[in-house]
């Protein structure tokens, strides 16, 4: 199936080169800005190192990457991350154009609705977001689509809740393509779902961390709560080793900085616990007490 | 149970409208008796009505049996008014309507004459020699102030015109002379038209009438070329649009498109329609074809010429406002939206989604710098918490039925009611940002002050940050 898949681009790829060569495309090319070196690399990096060479470069700037928040409750982080990620492209690649936000109303209704003053906060500017809202999940991937024709967006977020069943293998194979073709990044949100076979080349899970302190000059004042932070599982990529990393936005500088190290997910190893977010299990079908000293059980008489 | 419309055979067999339906019954034992449906008599007229803006853009209902057309200006394109009147009373005859018409130069005149049987077109001047025969039951008069003329003896219009006026409006009101002045031109009568009038408008009627919707958008865009050299002379462009279609059997379907930009392009109006079209393919049915179509630019904004040049080629931002209009034709209003802030400081006013409109004014600069969340609920909900100390952060919560532990809070940042809106009883908020064990970060807040008022305060959960 893969390879049929990957036989059916290429001949995709071919075809478009054929195309290109009919219409004479390659001589009377409009005067075009030379793209900047990262996207002619196809890669973003994050500035975060460990992170960037897991990625083999950093995020791709095209095609379709999943972020996946396992519970509505992380959906917070997940949109977070999602913003961040696209508004670093729109930034360093395509400052001029907005971002797209295309949200199944469902989704706003479950997770809440995109609020400017909290965009700002986050260090976002509200003016370079658009947002859609279709009813129904084929609506959201039509919109996907109609962006993706048009030179107007930067980058594209899809958000859809769970894993509705209309979303599948085909409809995210077309929708990578198209934003291969169209060499946009679009970012699918999938917020409450599982883990599902999809063409994304890559898939996080987000999920979030506990926040650093809040910095006073050199000193972090105790109990407060600083920048977000994030805790990012690598579920699918060409490497296949499992990895996960705790990244913090810092909102005035608008870039990305590796968590405190004790706080890294590796970092659990080396503190002794294996598990320290978990309690042991609660006993089932136990006795609510402890058994009492001397308690006599039925032995049958010695005498 | 009584009779209240008769047809051609009822009324020539002798029924009357007021007759008891046993009684008519008694007489005409096979008479067919239908329910009265006013609701579906009025849609009947309005369909018709829309069916009549052919002729004009000004139609009005009057009552629920006649219609005003204004056709004044209109005639010349069907070559006069005496071949309108054909024209109309030929098509609804074979629509299978009994109707009566009449062209005068006032609407009161025109529907005296067609009630009272007068079916003409007269020509100006003779308004009054042609009043003065006319019934006074025809000229739109209350019952009673009917009765009391006819009591005196006045039943034409011509005995009561050239009686002194004072006496008659003292003895029979005020609403004898106004009707009479009406008929005669003498007062105006604005006929208020059931829709807006379109700026521009352009129409194609057809030999042959069409069904496929590439043809209908080949027109289209025909009739977007016609306007657009008027829209360019006025320095206009067109933000909502009318596709009206006139169906052969006489129904009428009106296809709107909302632009968010002045347009004037011919291909971008008609690709509008394209997206419109394939929007309500299913509910659109063509039937035996439509023989009118008839684009109405209906508001216009300003759209300044601009000059191409090389370097932005094909990559404006125009791109941005086709997107947009092609989104909302095929999806509906309200699809797209931009984030905004208002002057408010209660978080749910301060922020909103507003519908996406090209406005090239600079985004008010002040943003506010306070520390608010990603995502804000469009409803608090509820949740159960226990705080530590009555004024302070919660230690524990319950929402949407999972427990979360706090580890660290920040707050409380009281937020008062705005009491212009709320009222004055309306309770402050204390709101706190909460970070659980699990490192989500919430806003919650605390509805009410301990030891005010009747109730314990309660605990809300307003949005959530990245």
């Amino acid at each position: 199936m893969a390879n049929a898949a990957l036989a059916k681009a290429n001949l995709h790829a071919l075809r478009q080169v054929v195309a290109a060569i009919e219409e004479g495309r390659q001589h009377t090319g409009k005067l075009e800005e030379t793209p900047p070196a990262e996207a002619a690399a196809g890669r973003l990096a994050l500035g975060v190192e460990a992170f960037d060479a897991r990625l083999e470069g950093g995020l791709p700037v095209t095609g379709l990457c999943e972020l996946r928040a396992a519970f509505t409750m992380d959906a917070g982080a997940a949109t977070g991350f999602a913003l961040a990620l696209s508004s670093l492209v729109r930034e360093r690649l395509r400052p001029e154009r907005p971002l797209l936000w295309i949200s199944e109303r469902e989704a706003g209704r479950e997770a809440g609705l995109a609020h400017a003053a909290g965009l700002v906060s986050f260090g976002l500017r509200p003016e370079s977001l658009i947002t859609a809202h279709p009813r129904r999940i084929e609506e959201a991937l039509w919109v996907a689509e109609a962006a993706l024709q048009t030179e107007a967006f930067s980058a594209i977020v899809l958000e859809v809740r769970g894993n509705p069943a209309r979303f599948g293998l085909t409809e995210s194979r077309r929708l990578h393509l198209k934003a291969r073709e169209a060499r946009l990044p679009l970012l699918l949100l999938r917020q409450a779902g599982e883990e599902e076979a999809s063409s994304a080349q890559l898939r996080f899970l987000v999920e979030a961390a506990p926040a650093g302190l809040r910095r006073i000059g050199n000193f972090s004042a105790p109990g407060t709560i600083g920048h977000p932070a994030f805790r990012i599982t690598v579920e699918k990529s060409r490497n296949p080793a499992p990895f996960a990393f705790v990244m913090e936005w810092n909102a005035d500088d608008r870039q990305f900085y590796a968590a405190r190290p004790d706080l890294q997910p590796d970092a659990v190893h080396a503190s002794g616990t294996a598990h320290p977010h978990r309690s042991p299990a609660a006993p089932a079908d136990g006795p609510d007490r402890a058994d009492q000293m001397g308690r006599v059980l039925a032995f049958s008489r010695a005498s | 149970m009584r009779l209240c419309a008769l047809d051609e055979l009822a009324a020539r067999v002798g029924l009357r409208i007021g007759q008891g339906v046993a009684e008519a019954r008694a007489c005409l034992p096979e008479l067919d008796v239908i329910e009265a449906d006013p609701n579906a008599d009025l849609r009947l007229l309005e369909s018709l009505a829309d069916w009549c803006g052919r002729y004009t853009p000004l139609v009005a209902l009057h009552g629920d049996k006649a219609l005003f057309l204004d056709v004044t200006g209109c005639c010349h394109l069907f070559g006069g008014e005496r071949a309108l009147f054909d024209d109309l009373a030929a098509r609804l005859f074979h629509m299978g309507f009994e109707a009566r018409l009449a062209i005068s130069a006032t609407p009161g005149l025109s529907y005296a004459m067609a009630l009272s049987g007068r079916q003409q077109v007269l020509p100006t001047g003779e308004e009054a020699a042609m009043l003065r025969g006319l019934p006074l039951a025809a000229l739109r008069l209350e019952i009673a102030v009917l009765d009391g003329l006819a009591q005196a003896g006045l039943k034409r219009a011509g005995d009561i015109m050239d009686l002194p006026r004072a006496p008659l409006a003292r003895r029979f009101g005020p609403a004898v002379l106004t009707r009479l002045d009406q008929a005669l031109g003498r007062e105006g009568e604005p006929v208020s038209p059931r829709l807006p009038v379109a700026a521009l408008s352009a129409e194609r009627q057809l030999a042959e009438p069409v069904t496929g919707e590439e043809d209908i958008l080949a027109l289209a865009e025909h009739l977007a070329g016609n306007l657009e050299e008027t829209l360019t002379q006025r320095g206009l462009g067109g933000l909502n649009f009318a596709l009206t279609l006139y169906r052969v059997d006489g129904k009428v379907v009106s296809i709107t498109v909302r632009s968010p930009a002045p347009l004037k392009t011919a291909a971008r109006i008609a690709g509008l329609f394209r997206e419109r079209l394939a929007a309500i393919h299913d509910d659109f049915d063509a039937g035996y074809g439509f023989e009118t179509v008839r684009l109405a630019v209906l508001v216009t904004g300003p759209l300044a010429p601009t000059q191409p040049d090389f370097a932005s080629a094909g990559r404006s931002d125009l791109s941005l406002d086709d997107f947009v209009g092609k989104v909302e034709a095929r999806l509906g209003g309200g699809v797209i939206r931009v984030p905004v802030l208002n002057e408010s400081h209660v978080p749910e006013r301060a922020s909103a989604l507003a519908p996406y409109s090209r406005d090239d004014s600079p985004q008010r600069p002040g943003w506010p710098a306070r520390l608010r969340p990603m995502r804000l609920f469009a409803h608090p909900e509820p949740v159960e918490a226990i705080a530590e100390v009555p004024e302070g952060p919660p230690i524990t919560f319950r929402w949407r039925r999972t427990f979360h532990r706090v580890s660290r809070a920040e707050g409380p940042e009281r937020i008062e009611a705005e009491w212009w809106i709320d009222g004055e009883a309306a309770s402050p908020r204390d709101y706190f940002r909460i970070e659980d064990q699990g490192g989500r970060r919430f806003w919650l807040y605390r509805e009410g002050l301990y030891g005010v008022g009747a109730l314990p305060p309660r605990w809300f959960m307003h949005g959530v940050f990245a």
